[in-house]
């Protein structure tokens, strides 16, 4: 695996222009998060994790671990040398399915926090733009979105979706839970952008509603959708486990933490079969810790009073 | 103080949002797929008995007759009969009988989150960048990122399997009936009230892990907000002009400073009573314990609609509640906000 990390993190940086990385590392920004040591950890566990799914993707064979191996490893094997996280009741050893649950995590967190953000920011900046009425509708619909504990939530939506969308369902619900706080937070950012003359400005220079928007609010909105983007990273992979966990997200031998945790909490608990649990816990605590420190790491770079705003 | 003004307009607009989320379970639950008719009459019923149910359900009005029918029936807290999990049992009854097993956990979570989460923070922000800081710090954001379905199966390996010194699931010893002693619903309070010390020690005792596991997250999220918010607060003049007068560090901090850095924490102990209620279903799910949060998962799981629609409503109207309760906190701390 230490080959592949290499020619990785060279790809990634060898393919950057020379001008941009030396602007992006100038920004004050940048270079407080980068001295920054925990938000550096941030940084390192992400990378690392993102290595490990696309390896996982790339190299372990879906089949192999999906299916029972029973006959050919052995049971419920101990962590051993050769099955480093030990095997489950189905004789499938846990390290492969555990790189493999990275991949998932990733993957539905991205989508899961690339749509709510997409649809939150949307809406928010058109509540701040248009006022009144819109501003209205569209907030207070947030509000009742806001008034269900998230989880909770969650589990309402999920019933809508059928049962054979697997952990997309879970991702459908968890991006209708998260897009009112994108909105209420991208709301207050541009309501302060809009204030300042240059909107008017371009506003009197006959620019179109979608321009002012796209060009002159939504870039000067960017840094607080970054943060809040970044820490609700680790709480959409800890929702979808959660999801999972419970049984309403992915199907039944999908190797996702969440599904792995539920198995080593029902059946490997009172058997004192500590592995099933314990790995893929870690892999996703770990994970989550990451992208908290880079999230923390950012609110603090961009400015501390902000800490409240993205909260 | 505090203007009955104030909080009568904060119950008013509540009445939206109350609306606002009856509606949108209702929506839930007819987007849903599956027919409750066919539900309780059960798979191989005659299409003749299904649609005496149907009728009976009142699935053939029209879908407006039926939501103003929900709504009312909601505002008073009715969703009909179980259809599943416990027949002829109205929904309202289930609840009852659950709600206090969730609101236990809940509180103990919150208790310990609070008692233990507040002065981590202060202790954080008044010894700044020092060793204790950091570790707080680190150890709060570890308690943020562990998934209570980590924690919780590895606390009982732990102290169940390994010390063998707790109870891992369950919230009394099978041995005793607390349905004998009901009063509250309570374990914890109904055999103090009960004067049944043995009862009372097996209750605490199943307590120990589930409430540890719901309070460490909670503890991270409020010991987080404390230390930023106090950090905060002791930069402002008011605290340097306090130290000027000659008054000692611990009374400026804990007089002056420590009632405006509250502000903050309290939404967050508030909207953190949604998580909390979010993590009694991960909870109850680990550790075994019949809540409304296992009852809502097998209610989903099963279709027994009356049932998700009951506990969802509460659920929300319980976390609406209490964030109704941090406004008027938040106005009784700072009477600027009333304005």
């Amino acid at each position: 695996m230490s080959t592949e990390t290499k020619t990785t993190t060279e790809t990634t940086t060898g393919t950057g222009e020379r001008g941009l990385i030396d602007r992006v590392t100038a920004s004050p920004f940048v270079s407080k998060l980068l001295s920054n040591r925990l938000a550096l950890a941030g940084i390192a566990i992400i990378v690392t994790m993102v290595v490990v799914a696309i390896y996982a993707r790339l190299f372990v064979s879906l089949d192999a671990i999906t299916q029972s191996q029973l006959g050919t490893n052995p049971n419920r094997a101990a962590p051993s040398l050769e099955y480093l996280f030990g095997t489950d009741g189905q004789a499938r050893s846990l390290l492969p399915r555990v790189a493999y649950g990275a991949w998932y995590a990733m993957l539905f967190g991205t989508v899961t926090v690339a749509a709510s953000t997409t649809l939150g920011v949307g809406l928010g900046i058109i509540a701040a733009y248009y006022g009144d009425v819109t501003d209205n509708v569209i907030m207070r619909t947030m509000d009742v979105l806001l008034a269900f504990p998230s989880l909770l939530l969650a589990l309402a939506l999920v019933a809508i979706f059928p049962d054979d969308l697997g952990l997309w369902r879970a991702v459908a619900a968890l991006t209708l839970v998260y897009t009112p706080r994108f909105a209420r937070v991208v709301r207050g950012a541009a309501l302060t952008v809009l204030e300042n003359e240059y909107i008017d400005a371009t506003i009197a220079l006959g620019a179109t509603d979608p321009r002012v928007l796209v060009r002159h609010v939504l870039p000067n909105c960017l840094a607080p959708i970054t943060v809040q983007s970044t820490l609700n990273f680790g709480l959409a992979i800890i929702d979808l486990a959660a999801l999972s966990f419970l049984g309403f997200g992915a199907a039944a031998g999908t190797p996702s933490w969440g599904l792995m945790l539920s198995n080593g909490v029902s059946q490997g608990l009172l058997t004192g079969v500590w592995w099933w649990s314990f790995f893929p816990g870690f892999f996703l605590a770990l994970t989550v810790l990451g992208f908290n420190l880079l999230g923390d790491g950012m609110r603090d770079a961009l400015d501390p009073r902000m800490r409240e705003a993205v909260d | 103080m505090i203007s009955s003004r104030f909080v009568l307009k904060r119950l008013l607009l509540l009445v939206p949002v109350l609306v606002g989320v009856a509606s949108l379970v209702f929506s839930i639950l007819h987007l849903s797929p599956g027919d409750p008719a066919l539900t309780i009459a059960g798979e191989r019923a005659s299409e003749e008995f299904v649609k005496q149910v149907e009728e009976s359900l009142g699935l053939n009005d029209p879908i407006w007759v039926q939501y103003g029918r929900f709504i009312a029936d909601a505002a008073q807290f009715q969703f009909g009969e179980s259809f599943i999990i416990q027949r002829n049992t109205t929904v309202r009854e289930v609840l009852v009988n659950k709600l206090p097993v969730t609101l236990e956990l809940a509180i103990y979570g919150q208790l310990i989150g609070v008692f233990l989460g507040i002065p981590l923070g202060i202790l954080s922000a008044v010894k700044q960048d020092s060793i204790t800081d950091h570790l707080t710090r680190i150890g709060a954001l570890a308690g943020i990122s562990v998934p209570i379905f980590w924690s919780g199966p590895l606390l009982i390996l732990l102290f169940a399997q390994v010390l063998g010194v707790l109870p891992t699931s369950g919230r009394i010893s099978v041995l005793y009936n607390v349905e004998a002693i009901r009063v509250t619903g309570l374990v914890t309070v109904d055999t103090l009230i009960a004067g049944e010390w043995d009862m009372f020690v097996s209750a605490v005792r199943h307590m120990i892990l589930p409430a540890s596991v719901i309070g460490v997250y909670s503890m991270a999220l409020i010991s987080r907000m404390m230390r930023s918010s106090m950090l905060e607060v002791i930069r402002q003049d008011y605290i340097r002009t306090a130290r000027a007068k000659g008054q000692g560090a611990k009374i400026t901090v804990l007089k002056h400073g420590f009632r405006n850095a509250m502000i903050p924490v309290i939404t967050v102990i508030g909207i953190q009573f949604g998580g909390l209620l979010g993590g009694a279903v991960l909870t109850e799910t680990v550790f075994a314990i019949g809540g409304i949060g296992t009852l809502l998962v097998e209610a989903i799981k099963v279709g027994d609609y009356p049932i998700v629609q009951g506990t969802v409503l509460t659920f929300a109207f319980l976390f609406t509640l209490v964030n109704l309760g941090v406004d008027i906190t938040y106005s009784i701390l700072d009477p600027r906000i009333e304005q």
